[in-house]
C-alpha cells in the first residue's frame, strides 16, 4: 500500500482550493452584480456579506465532506491519483469527513505545524489523519489494512 | 456617264470578298469536323489513355508539375487565389467542425492534460521522497 506524501497532497489541496475559490468568485460576482443594480440599505448589505461568508464556509465544508465521504477523492485528489480512506481501507462517513476537515483547520493554525508529522509518520499521517483515523493512499493501489505506525 | 473608278472597284470586290468568306467558312467547318472525327476515333481506340500512360511513364507529367512548382510566381498566384476564394474557407469551416476533427482535437487535448498531470505526479512523488529523507536526516531518524 502506497501512502502519499506532503508535496503530492499539497498540490491536490491547492487544486481543490482553486476550484472552490473560482466557483465562489464566479457566484459572488454574479450575486454582487445583481445586487449592484438594486438600491439596498446598508444594514442589508452587511447582512448579505455575512450570508455570503456563511455560504462560502458551507460550500467549502460541503465540497470536502461530500467528496471524501462518497468517492474518497476530491477533484484535486483525482488529478494526483490519491484517495482518502479510513485506516482499514474503508470509505469515510460524513461525520468522519467533517472531523477530518476540523483537524485540517487545526493543523493549519500553528503555522501548518500540524502537517509536519506527514514527513515522519510511517503511514504519512498528519494531525487531521490521526484525529479522524484516516490515511491517504495512491488511488490505483487496493485498500489494505496498513501496518501499525 | 462613265463610272467612277471607286464604284467599279466596289462592284467587283464585294462579290469576291463574299465568296472568299464563304469558302473560308466551308474550309473551317470541314477542318473542324475532321479534327472532331479524329479526336473521337483517338478516344475510341484508347489513344488518349496510351498517351497519358506514356507521359506518366516517361515522367513528363512529374517534370511539368515540378516546373510549375519551381515557377514561384505560379504557386504564389495559386495560393493567393485559394486564400481569396470563399469556397476554401467554407471548406475549412466544414472540416474544422467535422466530428472526426473535433474528436481528434479533444483526444489530443485530453492526452496532453494527462501527460502534464502524469509528469506533475511523478515529480511530486520524488519531491516527497527527497523532503522526507531531508527531514529524517535533520532529526537523525533512520532514513
Amino acid at each position: 500500500m502506497s501512502y502519499e506524501g506532503l508535496v503530492t497532497r499539497s498540490i491536490a489541496f491547492a487544486v481543490d482550493a482553486a476550484v472552490i475559490n473560482l466557483i465562489a468568485i464566479a457566484v459572488g460576482a454574479v450575486v454582487a452584480l445583481a445586487i449592484s443594480v438594486l438600491s439596498v440599505p446598508d444594514w442589508l448589505e452587511t447582512a448579505l456579506v455575512a450570508v455570503g461568508g456563511a455560504a462560502y464556509l458551507l460550500w467549502s465544508i460541503g465540497y470536502f465532506t461530500t467528496f471524501w465521504s462518497t468517492t474518497g477523492q476530491t477533484p484535486g485528489d483525482r488529478l494526483m491519483q490519491i484517495r482518502v480512506c479510513r485506516a482499514d481501507g474503508e470509505r469515510l462517513s460524513a461525520g468522519r469527513s467533517v472531523l477530518r476537515l476540523i483537524g485540517l483547520t487545526l493543523a493549519a493554525i500553528p503555522l501548518f505545524a500540524g502537517f509536519l508529522p506527514i514527513l515522519f509518520d510511517n503511514r504519512r499521517r498528519g494531525l487531521h489523519d490521526m484525529l479522524a483515523g484516516t490515511v491517504v493512499v495512491a488511488s490505483a493501489s487496493p485498500a489494505q489494512t496498513p501496518a501499525p505506525a | 456617264m462613265p463610272l467612277p473608278i471607286t464604284s467599279v472597284t466596289i462592284w467587283v470586290m464585294r462579290p469576291a470578298a463574299t465568296a472568299i468568306t464563304a469558302v473560308q467558312r466551308r474550309v473551317e467547318d470541314a477542318m473542324l469536323g475532321a479534327v472532331e472525327d479524329a479526336v473521337e476515333r483517338a478516344i475510341a481506340k484508347g489513344l488518349v489513355e496510351r498517351i497519358v500512360e506514356q507521359l506518366l511513364r516517361e515522367g513528363i507529367v512529374e517534370r511539368t508539375v515540378d516546373r510549375i512548382f519551381d515557377e514561384r510566381r505560379v504557386v504564389d498566384e495559386l495560393a493567393k487565389r485559394l486564400i481569396e476564394s470563399e469556397a476554401l474557407w467554407v471548406l475549412v469551416d466544414e472540416i474544422a467542425q467535422s466530428p472526426a476533427v473535433t474528436e481528434a482535437i479533444t483526444r489530443q487535448s485530453v492526452g496532453f492534460v494527462d501527460q502534464v498531470a502524469g509528469e506533475v505526479r511523478q515529480r511530486s512523488r520524488s519531491a516527497d521522497a527527497r523532503l522526507e529523507r531531508a527531514a529524517r536526516r535533520a532529526l537523525r531518524r533512520p532514513v
